[in-house]
């Protein structure tokens, strides 16, 4: 399981990273939101992860308790999940628009161009 | 007695006290106007370190250790000491504090950011007596390093000066330089302490206490000789030791209270009071060789700077230095002669500098110049100045029976002593201190010459000084005077506690003058007649000093420090442009590659394990990540922003199945709506713009291919050796918030108590990022409608 996930990060860092060096701003960005879905599984990962079960929710009325001792998934990286999903969605919102602007004022996509210089 | 913990807390708290209320109150002094508003911060400082001298005088003759807790799992506390040595040192910079507040409240009267210096001051006063007080190594360096921070500021008053700047900027270099050495001493003391006493500990006072141990412990680690070395650069820099004496005459372009404070009894005297502090950890060979000689050179060095030396504060500034450096030949001698010589000069050199810094300030203020040639016959003028400057210039030249005499004849029986014993070359130790001393004696009838004969043409002095200008100079002339008469009284009082306190053996300072011919009562007969000798043809003096220094212009510290400097800055001129060019790529390369290689070097250094990884793997997650994984490869080669969107579209929905089927149905929902979202802005922004997609040049893919595979390998070595094991329970702090959520949060959905209860705070800084975020969105397309145009 861990392999899995290991190599589904590494891979979507990959991309990310290759995204990231482009001169076309909008991929740019995509890097930036496929570098953050990774991040977020990276997460995950970190609270142990087992195969889902409807036991495993942490959601506690649903396991027919209302006091501890229950085994559930991690809900502390999920709560950390929680945040960041919403954070690097205003991340992208912003970075999105920033992208607009400054094509706006440049009148190009080629971050290349914007320092005057060749590749 | 033991000591009273709450008070040497209020003495050093004080004045950091006072530094963050002075400039509020010059601010109030400032709608007042008048004198309060020229000079009323000064005394209000002045009035804080009259308290502080109070408080600290309470303590004398007490000894023990006082302690708070800090951090108690590095055993780092706030330990304050309170002993002979710290009490003399926090006596001298809180008692001449007071001097120099009332004096530099006359003399900074309507200068400029009055609130910043005092405030400064004062907090370069409180650091100081930290210092003085400290008995933990961790606090040592923290007022340590204080003192350097407070002096750059200080040294640097006048900041639209080049010189000024310069000068703070060097003396900021050398003294934190100095700092980071200590730094690196206190780490290795911490591990011999550990090795000693079994347990580690940054405490100074239980180190002082078991020498022997400590000595062994570090030697056995082999600690022993870097410590003791990287200490005493650390203590050369601070206090001015060539070859890092470059700083001190520098930093006299600071205003005279300033110069007379730092060289007299704070700055300088830090690193010579911390040397005094360590020398029962290090005495022994290696450090008179090495403390010593670093002294004793020192001390020749600047005294004939000091005779070469045109400017008065420059000449006070070297001779500060030739003092520094026979405090610190004193305490590099091991017999107790050389402890008792430290200890006493420390507290005859603090009254008699700065004293003669104020009578500097004094004359360039009534003068107009400080220029020793246009300077002469000012007894006519100043003659209660001219009084002061005798009594105190005659104690700095170590003429019988002033106080300087008495420490310097200490220091000559301490030499003459290591010389007789260990013989060889160890006689260059009396002979460089008497060389030294002649030269000490014709820079400081050069400077008593001020006074003396007749007044250059062209020199008018324009009005008598204020009193409140000549009273701190005079109080600490009448303190040398009841020094030279009854030296007991000062040695009795606190000096000889202080040299106990540095020293291995007994100590019983004798301060008389001599009744009988002795080896050292015969050096200061040489080095009293060979100075006077020597002053009466002091110019032929001067050019053959000039002469020689002119020759070694290109090895004079300073000339290398400048190339030093000159070096860094076209170093970082040229590096500059290479790591910060404006391309993205650039930077995203920089950050990358640095930040993977840097992981992986930490993997391999600390040789970390992959754990074993459990071979079941569920094929859905397998099937939804695989799906993930092609659709941010098609993402990365999609030809047209669409299908790049929707592709990406793609990637979140699976990671959001993957939230499902790890347990995380609270993620899922957001994720589905985020993605959703994402996808709309998405395809409404690149509607607007041109579909350009970039050649990709085939070597240039490669290369990138290359940066990316390394830090997606990166990441993935990173997730396998942070995962944990799947049978690992839950982590203290996730357990807490399970148990806890019902009970305390009122809630069964665990991730949503956290969310909105225990990290309530969090979320609202959240929710606050996503407003900003949404104004700047909003704001970045609405004023370009308004014509904000570049």
């Amino acid at each position: 399981m861990t392999l899995a996930i290991a190599l589904t990060v590494g891979a979507l860092f990959t991309m990310g990273t290759f995204l990231l060096l482009r001169d076309d701003l909008v991929r740019v960005v995509w890097g930036v939101a496929i570098i953050s879905q990774a991040a977020n599984v990276y997460l995950i990962a970190m609270g142990g992860i087992e195969e889902g079960t409807f036991d495993l929710v942490p959601i506690l009325a649903g396991h027919g308790h209302d006091a501890g001792g229950v085994e559930t998934a991690d809900p502390l990286v999920q709560a950390l999940v929680l945040t960041a999903i919403v954070i690097s969605f205003g991340m992208t919102a912003f970075a999105l628009v920033l992208s607009y602007r400054a094509y706006e004022e440049n009148g190009t996509m080629n971050v290349t161009e914007w320092a005057g210089g060749d590749q | 007695m033991a000591p009273q913990g709450g008070v040497v807390v209020a003495a050093i708290a004080l004045p950091f006290l006072g530094a963050a209320l002075v400039p509020l109150l010059y601010r109030l002094f400032g709608r007042v106007g008048g004198r309060l508003d020229e000079e009323g911060v000064g005394y209000v400082g002045a009035g804080v370190a009259l308290t502080s001298f109070a408080l600290v005088v309470s303590q004398v003759g007490e000894a023990g250790v006082v302690s708070f807790s800090w951090i108690p799992s590095l055993d780092v506390a706030l330990r304050l000491q309170v002993d002979g040595l710290a009490v003399l040192f926090a006596l001298l910079a809180s008692g001449i504090g007071v001097c120099i507040f009332t004096y530099a409240a006359r003399y900074m009267h309507g200068k400029d950011n009055l609130g910043r210096f005092f405030g400064t001051l004062l907090a370069f006063m409180g650091s100081i007596l930290g210092v003085a007080f400290a008995a933990d190594l961790v606090v040592l360096f923290v007022f340590w390093e204080l003192t350097s921070v407070c002096s750059f500021v200080l040294i640097g008053y006048y900041t639209d000066d080049d010189e000024s700047r310069y000068s703070a900027r060097m003396a900021m270099l050398v003294t934190v330089g100095g700092g980071l050495c200590l730094l690196v001493a206190v780490a290795m003391l911490a591990i011999g302490a550990e090795a000693a006493f079994g347990a580690r500990t940054f405490d100074l006072a239980a180190m002082l206490a078991e020498p022997e141990a400590m000595r062994a412990a570090l030697e056995t680690k082999g600690l022993f000789l870097p410590a003791m070395g990287l200490l005493v650069v650390a203590a050369a820099a601070k206090s001015a030791q060539v070859p890092l004496h470059f700083w001190l005459p520098r930093a006299m372009v600071a205003p005279t209270p300033v110069s007379a404070f730092l060289h007299s009894a704070t700055m300088v005297k830090v690193g010579v009071y911390v040397l005094g502090r360590t020398r029962p950890l290090f005495v022994g060979e290696e450090w008179t060789l090495l403390v010593a000689t670093l002294g004793l050179v020192t001390m020749a060095v600047g005294a004939l700077l000091a005779v070469l030396a045109t400017d008065i504060k420059e000449l006070l500034a070297y001779s500060t230095a030739s003092h520094l450096g026979l405090m610190v030949a004193g305490f590099g001698l091991g017999s107790h002669y050389g402890a008792e010589a430290g200890a006493f000069h420390l507290f005859n050199h603090a009254l008699f500098k700065a004293a003669l810094f104020l009578v500097a300030g004094i004359v360039a203020h009534e003068v107009g110049t400080r220029d020793i040639d246009e300077l002469g016959g000012l007894w006519r003028d100043l003659p209660v100045t001219a009084l002061i400057t005798g009594v105190t210039a005659l104690s700095m030249a170590g003429i019988p029976p002033f106080g300087g005499f008495y420490s310097k004849e200490i220091l000559f029986e301490a030499t003459w002593e290591a010389a007789a014993h260990d013989g060889g070359a160890t006689w260059l130790f009396p002979a460089l201190a008497v060389f030294a001393s002649i030269f000490t004696v014709v820079y400081s009838l050069r400077f008593l010459w001020l006074f003396v004969g007749d007044r250059p043409e062209g020199t008018t002095v324009a009005h008598r000084p204020s009193p409140l200008l000549v009273a701190p100079a005079a109080l600490l002339a009448v303190l040398v005077a009841v020094t030279s008469v009854v030296p007991d009284l000062a040695i009795d009082a606190v000096v000889n506690d202080a040299a106990a306190a540095t020293a291995v053996h007994d100590v019983e300072i004798h301060a008389a003058l001599p009744t009988h011919v002795t080896p050292p009562v015969a050096m200061s007969a040489v080095a009293v007649g060979g100075g006077v000798a020597a002053f009466r043809v002091v110019e032929d003096v001067r050019t053959a000093i000039g002469r020689v220094h002119a020759g070694l212009h290109a090895v004079h510290p300073e000339a290398v420090y400048d190339r030093l400097l000159s070096v860094t800055e076209t170093a970082s001129a040229s590096l500059g442009p290479l790591v910060h060019n404006g391309l993205v790529r650039t930077y995203v390369s920089w950050a990358l590659i640095a930040s993977s290689a840097l992981a992986l070097a930490g993997y391999a250094s600390a040789t970390v394990a992959i754990p074993s990884l459990s071979t079941e793997v569920p094929v859905t997650i397998v099937l939804v990540l695989g799906v993930a994984v092609l659709a941010a490869i098609a993402t990365t080669r999609a030809e047209a922003h669409v299908t790049g969107v929707l592709t990406l579209g793609i990637l979140g929905f699976m990671v959001a199945i993957f939230y499902i089927l790890a347990s995380g149905p609270d993620l899922a929902l957001t994720q589905l709506i985020v993605e959703t979202l994402v996808l709309l802005i998405f395809l409404l922004v690149i509607e607007q713009m041109p579909a350009f997609y970039g050649e990709l040049d085939r070597r240039i893919a490669a290369r990138d291919a290359v940066v990316s595979l390394f830090v997606g390998a990166t990441a993935t070595v990173t997730v396998l050796v942070a995962a944990p094991s799947a049978d690992r329970p839950l982590s203290d702090t996730a357990r807490y918030y399970v148990d806890s959520a019902v009970p305390e949060g009122g809630g069964a959905n665990v991730v949503n108590v956290i969310l909105t209860d225990f990290r309530a705070l969090d979320t609202l800084g959240e929710s606050i990022v996503i407003a900003v975020a949404a104004l700047s969105v909003l704001v970045l397309l609405a004023m370009r409608g308004r014509g904000e145009v570049r």
